[in-house]
């Protein structure tokens, strides 16, 4: 029995491809099941995730069960022999390689991003419950899971956050802890902020405040994340209460300046404040980081952040792939 | 003997830093420290026992003992608060503190070469000192916990997250409540033993010094949980203040 996969991803095709092939969560046994009788194949796993969407079999000959696949596909999608170049072909160790650094997140949009460790399981217990596997593959999914564990244990591919969004919620979450205690309040009601914002809210911030010079877009905005919107004029008294500030106005200077936040200080009780500012120009003048309470991070700073930390993940590629190829050479898995 | 379980839980502490401080460097967050401390521990109890039977008295009859009964209870609150809240590297930065009162205990005429045994002093007399040194315990390990305040409020203000110390410290909020809730144990521990402290049976040689720093220490203390409390601090003063009394509080200890 030899091992195979065929797939397309982020890199290779365009959204309009990809979505050709894109097989929902509910039905991933059953296209397993399909496409192992499409390939000739013994056994099918099918991963689909927005950025790809991979078939792993096992079939008695490699090459033959590529062909059948591939000439299948374009038939049933009805599409011209122009999609395959948009294909990767890997055969045996190369397959098991490949879904290794699939599952460790090294063939991520977002490097050693983690979901992909829970999609790919999801995937491959759909077609374990469709019957799809056997042997090989059971074998193979199995291993692995390990490696990506190994992977992400013994290197930091994961560590730091890589987008904007993400690196203000672990900011949050070093000031504060969990969050479940903190209020936030967004000033402006652009979509860094309501994204942001959002980040917070799924982390478990307690309420939202909104204020944005429109009432009715901060109103609009306060409803869809569920939170009570404030008059432009009163956002000052709303800094007496909340925790963090995410700012992203389109004001043409500086909205929030040393005195304001010097006013609320008793009131607050010299609480930590978390300013976000992801505005440009800045909405929060500089001084404010002087305070003795407040953490202040801006736009700059929090992109330098976040690609030091796609830099960090960069350097453990190699470290990573060595893991890998490693643990790959203990195995001697079947198929490859 | 007691002196080699004191080098012993010296060296304990001395290797649990060490250790400690490496794995934080390669961002490693490691678990040993609190191995080692608990190790460190036993051993302390072991010296404190064999000095309390030699004396017949609670083991507090001179500096080095009294060194040792702090690096004793500050290890102990330690084991008991750190690893049940969570509290990651605080093991670390207690294990030095630990370490450099012992190592202060083993220097030269601190210690009493062969301890005699004491009359007995009273019950007030032994509460007294036992409730202080454990109130003083609590409130080093307040101040460690202001320390490491400290050192992540000023990472968190110079944008500087690379450090595997800033990725393994406690977030800001649980190291100020960690503090808070020492000072008020060290302070309530502190409370008892100054109230014990006056109602001793009073002798004409007796130095009141003691006591009045002992109760200026007691003030400062309760000044500053109230202030912390009805006006509210914020959290690098409270940091500072902590830090700052507890140096202020190893006077009382000079004055022994």
């Amino acid at each position: 029995m030899e091992l195979f996969c065929l797939g397309l991803n982020h890199r290779t095709a365009p959204v309009e491809v990809r979505e050709r092939f894109a097989v929902s969560t509910p039905r991933l046994g059953a296209a397993a099941t399909e496409l192992t009788s499409m390939a000739e194949a013994a056994e099918g796993v099918v991963i689909s995730t927005c950025n790809r969407t991979e078939f792993y079999l096992a079939a008695p000959d490699a090459q033959h069960g590529l062909l059948q696949l591939e000439s299948g596909l374009t038939r049933r999608e009805r599409l011209d022999g122009s999609v395959s170049s948009h294909f990767y072909r890997k055969v045996k160790a190369d397959a098991a390689q490949h879904l290794c650094r699939v599952v460790s997140g090294l063939d991520s949009m977002m490097l050693g991003e983690t979901e992909i460790f829970g999609q790919v399981k999801q995937a491959y217990q759909a077609a374990l419950a469709a019957g799809a596997t056997g042997s090989v593959l059971n074998r193979l999914f199995q291993r692995a899971f390990g490696v990506g564990k190994k992977v992400r244990t013994e290197t930091s591919i994961q560590e730091g956050s890589t987008s904007v969004g993400n690196v203000a919620v672990d900011l949050a979450e070093k000031i504060f802890g969990h969050l479940k205690d903190s209020e936030v309040m967004i000033l402006g009601a652009g979509e860094m902020g309501r994204i942001t914002a959002q980040s917070l809210v799924s982390r478990g911030a307690r309420a939202i405040f909104v204020s944005n010079r429109s009432f009715d877009k901060a109103e609009e905005l306060a409803r869809d994340m569920g939170g009570t919107a404030v008059r432009f004029d009163d956002w000052q008294h709303a800094l007496e209460r909340v925790d963090v500030v995410i700012s992203s106005t389109g004001c043409p200077h500086a909205l929030v300046h040393r005195a304001d936040v010097e006013k609320v200080r008793r009131a607050r009780k010299f609480r930590p404040l978390f300013f976000i500012d992801i505005a440009v120009p800045r909405d929060i003048h500089p001084d404010v980081a002087e305070i003795e309470e407040v953490y202040l991070y801006d736009i700059d700073t929090l992109e330098n952040l976040a690609n030091e930390a796609r830099a960090r993940r960069q350097c453990q590629i190699a470290h990573c792939e060595l893991i890998i190829d490693t643990e790959l050479a203990k195995l001697n898995l079947p198929g490859t | 003997m007691d002196r080699w379980f004191l080098i012993i839980a010296t060296l304990l502490a001395a290797i649990g830093g060490v250790w400690g401080m490496i794995s934080v460097h390669h961002g490693i967050r490691s678990r040993w420290t609190v191995l080692w401390m608990g190790a460190a521990v036993v051993c302390q109890l072991g010296f404190l026992s064999l000095r309390g039977h030699l004396r017949g008295a609670c083991p507090l009859q001179d500096i080095g003992e009294i060194l040792v009964f702090l690096a004793w209870a500050i290890t102990s609150i330690y084991l008991l608060i750190g690893p049940a809240y969570r509290i990651s590297l605080l093991g670390v930065f207690t294990a030095p503190l630990v370490f450099g009162l012992q190592a202060a205990a083993l220097i030269s005429g601190m210690l009493t070469a062969l301890p005699v045994r004491e009359l007995p002093t009273g019950v007030f007399h032994a509460l007294h000192s036992s409730l202080s040194v454990l109130a003083y315990g609590a409130l080093a390990v307040a101040g460690v916990a202001g320390i490491m305040f400290l050192v992540l409020d000023r990472q968190l203000k110079a944008h500087v997250m690379r450090s595997g110390l800033f990725r393994n410290l406690p977030p800001a909020h649980e190291l100020l409540v960690s503090l808070e809730r020492l000072l008020w144990l060290g302070t309530g521990l502190l409370t008892c033993g100054v109230v014990a402290g006056f109602l001793m049976p009073r002798t004409p040689q007796m130095q009141h010094t003691h006591l009045f720093l002992a109760l200026a220490v007691w003030a400062g203390y309760a000044g500053l949980l109230a202030v912390k409390a009805v006006r509210g601090l914020t959290g690098r003063k409270l940091a500072l203040s902590t830090v700052a009394m507890f140096i202020f509080s190893l006077l009382v200890f000079a004055r022994v």
